[in-house]
């Protein structure tokens, strides 16, 4: 019965795989991806670890995977097109070289059998959160509050690379007539309740007209 | 009949061969990321296979820990990929080879 289990969800992860590097649209790939994480979340009931299930399903095919199709759906891909000029020897090399890595996990599998594993009966308490937690927190608290920088470095490092430039972009530009503001919103040396709209057609004319000199400077500095 | 530590391994190599495959054939840059979480996932199940059969946490710890470079690794690698779109209009590995920006 478990062997069937077994051999259901891991059919379904190596299709599922296979799928993510047959497709040629990223999003598909993604939704077989998906179909991998789940997959593997159910083998990790069976290994009985629910917890590790539970953050799998959560983190992976939750967090992770939205950010991915976010990225995908932001960014607007097409599919690859076609017979562009591309290295030819890549996919012959690509499938010999996986048959050489499968060759060789197999011949360890094949070979290295001494080990024998009693299956303990008994049930334990190995995968449960608690004894998770526990471990976590005591034994390998060092290695928690690394996680806990790296996340912190991953957060900044995420917001440096994909915001744009300074705050003023240097695609910015001025539309005539878009918005009225108070002069003195924009400069407090300026007389209040001045609605005179200023007529520009470029963000640098806009700012000679309302005198400031350094707002390109101001941008590239950050 | 029950499953053994090997099919476990075994599955986890398969599915650690299709990303290493999907690396080198791909060239778009979420796919190619796609194909690198694939293979975490592959490591990830020899970790917890080997602590149940071991009946040791340390294994699931330590999948815990990788789940959590993962997600640091998503959000920073994103970022990139939206850096160099925004730089190139494109996702193409091969129009990304020189590593400026």
């Amino acid at each position: 019965m478990l062997a069937l289990l077994f051999i259901l969800f891991a059919g379904l992860a190596i299709g599922c795989g296979l799928a993510v590097v047959a497709q040629r649209n990223p999003l598909y790939s993604a939704i077989s991806l998906i179909g991998v994480f789940i997959s593997l979340a159910c083998l990790y009931v069976m290994l009985a670890a629910p917890f590790i299930a539970a953050v799998q399903v959560i983190v992976y095919a939750g967090a992770i995977m939205v950010l991915v199709v976010f990225v995908i759906m932001l960014l607007n891909v097409e599919q690859e097109e076609r017979g562009r000029p591309r290295l030819k020897f890549l996919v012959p090399t690509a499938v010999a070289l996986s048959a050489i890595l499968i060759a060789e996990v197999a011949f360890i599998l094949v070979t290295v059998q001494e080990f024998r594993v009693n299956p303990t009966s008994a049930p334990s308490n190995v995968g449960l959160t608690h004894s998770i937690g526990t471990q976590l927190f005591t034994r390998y608290l060092l290695p928690f509050e690394i996680t806990s920088i790296l996340l912190l470095m991953a957060i900044v490092g995420a917001m440096t690379l994909a915001r744009r430039g300074g705050m003023l972009s240097p695609n910015a530009r001025v539309v005539p007539g878009a918005q009225v503001l108070p002069l003195s919103m924009v400069d407090p040396n300026a007389e209040p309740d001045d609605l005179r709209p200023v007529e520009a057609d470029t963000s640098e004319e806009a700012a000679r007209t309302l005198g400031i000199t350094d707002f390109r400077n101001q941008s590239k500095r950050d | 009949m029950e499953p053994q530590l090997s099919w476990y391994l075994a599955l986890s190599a398969i599915l650690f061969t299709i990303g290493v495959t999907g690396v080198i054939i791909k060239r778009n840059v979420i796919a190619m990321f796609m194909c690198i979480e694939l293979m975490l996932n592959a490591v990830n199940l020899t970790f917890v296979a080997f602590a149940s059969f071991f009946q040791d946490v340390t294994g699931q710890l330590f999948v815990f820990i990788v789940m959590t470079v993962a997600a640091a690794e998503a959000a920073v690698g994103l970022g990139i990929i939206i850096a160099i779109f925004r730089n190139r209009e494109s996702l193409d590995v091969d129009d990304a080879s020189i590593l400026k920006l």
